[in-house]
C-alpha cells in the first residue's frame, strides 16, 4: 500500500518541479486602473492568449501571466484610451508569450493586435478592431462595428443584437459569423465563410477560392454584391423575397430554387447567366463568378 | 436705260455677233459609241459598288480608322508596359541573386493580354513596392504562416493569370474584365494588409 502512495507523491513532486522549471522567470501581474466608460482599450500581445470580457465598472483590470521572454507589460491610460502592451526584449526572437485576461467597460471600444495569440472576446458593445496573424479570433460584438483581419487564423463572430457593420478580411482563415448587423464586407482568399444574419441591407463579399454560405433575409432596399473566382457561393434567403437578381458565371453553374432557369450567355462557349425579378424587386443582388457555382434558394 | 447702253457698246455688239453653237471639227460620237459597246454590260445582278461614294464605305473607313488607332495605341502601350515589367523583373532577379533566395512566389510580369495598358506604370510600381514590403514582412512570420501566405498569394496570382488568359480569348467580356480587375485589387490588398500586420517582435516604445 505504501509503494503506490510513494509513487504518487513522487509523481506530484516531479510535476511540480517540472512546472517550476518551465515557469522560471515568469511573472504574474494583476492591476486595475480607471478608464472611460465609452473609451477605447488597445491590447498588443505577440503570442499566448488574450481574453477580454466586460463589466459595468469604469475600470480596466488585467491579470497577466508573462512568459520568461517577456520584458515587461505596459499598462497605462492616455486620455480616453487605455493601452496594454506586452513588450519583448529588443533582441528577442519573438517567442515571448503572455496570457492576458482583461476586463473592460461594457461600452468601451476595443483594439487587439496579436501575431500567434488566440483572442477570445465576450460582451463588448463598443466598436472592435481585431487583428491576428495566425491566431484565431472568437468574439461577441454589437452594436458597435466589428473589423477583423487575420491571415491564417479562423474567426468566429457572434452578434449580440444584430447591429453594427462587420468588415472581415482573412487570407486562409475561415469565417463564421452569426447574428451580425445588416451591413457586411467580407473578403477571403481561400477561407470559407459561413454567415447567418437576420437581415441584410448592404453586403459585399469577395473570395478567390473560398466557399460562401450566406443565410439571411433581404432588406427592402438591400444591395448585395458577391464575387468568387473558384469558390462556390450559396445563398439561403429567408422570408419574402423582393429582389432583382443579376447572376453571371463564366464557367460555373447556376442552381436556383425559384425564378426562371439560367441561360447560356455565349452561343459558342461556356457561361451562364440568370437575370430576373422576384416580388416587388426592391433589393438588388449581383453575383459573379469565374468557375464557382452559384446557388440561390429559399430557406 | 441700261440695256440700251449695252447694245451700243462695241464689245457687246461683237459678242452678239458670235455664233450660238460651234460644231466639232470632227464627229466624236461614233468613237464614244464604239468604246461603250466594248465595255461589258453591267446588270442589276452584279451591281457595281462605287465604294468611294457610298455612305457605308465612309462608315467602314471610319471604323477601320478607329480600330487601327486603338490597335496601335494598344500595341504601343503594351510594348511599353511589357518593357517596364521586364525591367522590374530584371531588377528583381538581380536583387534576388544578391540577396538570400526567397521562398515566396515570384512577382510575375503582368499578363500582356489585359491589364498593363489599363493599369499603367504607376500600378506596376505600387505593386512592386508593396511586394518588396511584403517579402520583408513575411520573413518575420512563423514558417507555417509564411507558407500559407505564400500559397494564398500564389493562388491569387494564379487566378489572375487564369482570368487574363481567358480574357485574351474573350477580350470584350465585361465579366472577365471585372473579375481580373478585382483580383488585381485583391492582390494589392493582400500585399498591403500583410505589410501592415503587427510584428512578431514589436518595436519597443516607451509609453
Amino acid at each position: 500500500m505504501k509503494a503506490p502512495v510513494s509513487a504518487a507523491v513522487q509523481a506530484v513532486l516531479s510535476m511540480a518541479v517540472l512546472m517550476t522549471t518551465q515557469h522560471a522567470g515568469a511573472e504574474q501581474i494583476s492591476k486595475t486602473q480607471p478608464a472611460d466608460a465609452r473609451g477605447e482599450v488597445e491590447i498588443v500581445n505577440v503570442a499566448g492568449s488574450v481574453e477580454v470580457s466586460t463589466w459595468d465598472r469604469s475600470e480596466v483590470q488585467i491579470d497577466a501571466d508573462l512568459g520568461s521572454n517577456v520584458e515587461r507589460l505596459d499598462f497605462r491610460k492616455d486620455g480616453s484610451r487605455t493601452y496594454i502592451k506586452v513588450v519583448l526584449p529588443r533582441m528577442s526572437s519573438g517567442g515571448g508569450a503572455a496570457d492576458l485576461v482583461v476586463k473592460i467597460p461594457r461600452d468601451s471600444g476595443l483594439i487587439v493586435n496579436t501575431v500567434s495569440a488566440e483572442q477570445i472576446i465576450k460582451g463588448v458593445r463598443g466598436a472592435q478592431r481585431l487583428q491576428a496573424v495566425s491566431g484565431g479570433i472568437e468574439t461577441e460584438f454589437g452594436p458597435g462595428d466589428l473589423e477583423l483581419k487575420t491571415v491564417s487564423g479562423s474567426v468566429i463572430a457572434r452578434g449580440l443584437d444584430g447591429k453594427g457593420l462587420v468588415r472581415a478580411t482573412t487570407v486562409s482563415g475561415d469565417l463564421e459569423i452569426t447574428k451580425a448587423g445588416p451591413e457586411l464586407d467580407l473578403n477571403t482568399v481561400t477561407g470559407d465563410m459561413n454567415v447567418t444574419l437576420d437581415r441584410l441591407d448592404r453586403g459585399r463579399i469577395k473570395t478567390t477560392n473560398g466557399d460562401l454560405d450566406l443565410t439571411t433575409a433581404l432588406g427592402d432596399d438591400a444591395r448585395l454584391e458577391a464575387e468568387a473566382i473558384n469558390g462556390d457561393l450559396r445563398f439561403h434567403l429567408r422570408g419574402e423575397i423582393d429582389a432583382e437578381f443579376d447572376i453571371e458565371t463564366f464557367n460555373g453553374d447556376i442552381d436556383n430554387c425559384f425564378g426562371p432557369e439560367p441561360r447560356r450567355s455565349r452561343e459558342y462557349g461556356p457561361g451562364n447567366e440568370l437575370r430576373f425579378s422576384q416580388g416587388k424587386g426592391g433589393a438588388r443582388v449581383h453575383i459573379k463568378t469565374l468557375n464557382g457555382t452559384v446557388m440561390v434558394c429559399k430557406r | 436705260m441700261s440695256d440700251q447702253r449695252h447694245k451700243d457698246d462695241p464689245l457687246s455688239q461683237m459678242l452678239a455677233s458670235l455664233p450660238r453653237e460651234v460644231p466639232p471639227e470632227r464627229d466624236l460620237w461614233q468613237g464614244i459609241q464604239a468604246e461603250i459597246t466594248k465595255t461589258p454590260i453591267v446588270t442589276d445582278a452584279a451591281p457595281v459598288v462605287h465604294f468611294a461614294s457610298t455612305r457605308w464605305f465612309q462608315i467602314a473607313a471610319g471604323l477601320l480608322l478607329v480600330l487601327a488607332t486603338s490597335f496601335t495605341t494598344f500595341v504601343v502601350t503594351r510594348q511599353s508596359m511589357e518593357k517596364d515589367a521586364a525591367m522590374q523583373m530584371a531588377q528583381q532577379q538581380q536583387q534576388q541573386q544578391q540577396q538570400v533566395p526567397m521562398a515566396a512566389p515570384p512577382l510575375n510580369a503582368m499578363p500582356a493580354s489585359f491589364g498593363p495598358e489599363a493599369l499603367g506604370a504607376d500600378y506596376m510600381k505600387a505593386r512592386s513596392d508593396l511586394n518588396q514590403r511584403f517579402q520583408e514582412r513575411v520573413k518575420t512570420l512563423p514558417p507555417s504562416t509564411r507558407a500559407k501566405l505564400e500559397r494564398n498569394l500564389a493562388d491569387l496570382r494564379h487566378a489572375a493569370d487564369e482570368i487574363s488568359k481567358t480574357l485574351s480569348e474573350n477580350p470584350s467580356d465585361p465579366l472577365l474584365q471585372d473579375l481580373l480587375m478585382s483580383t488585381y485589387q485583391r492582390e494589392l490588398q493582400l500585399l498591403a494588409d500583410v505589410s501592415e500586420m503587427p510584428l512578431s517582435n514589436p518595436v519597443r516604445t516607451d509609453l
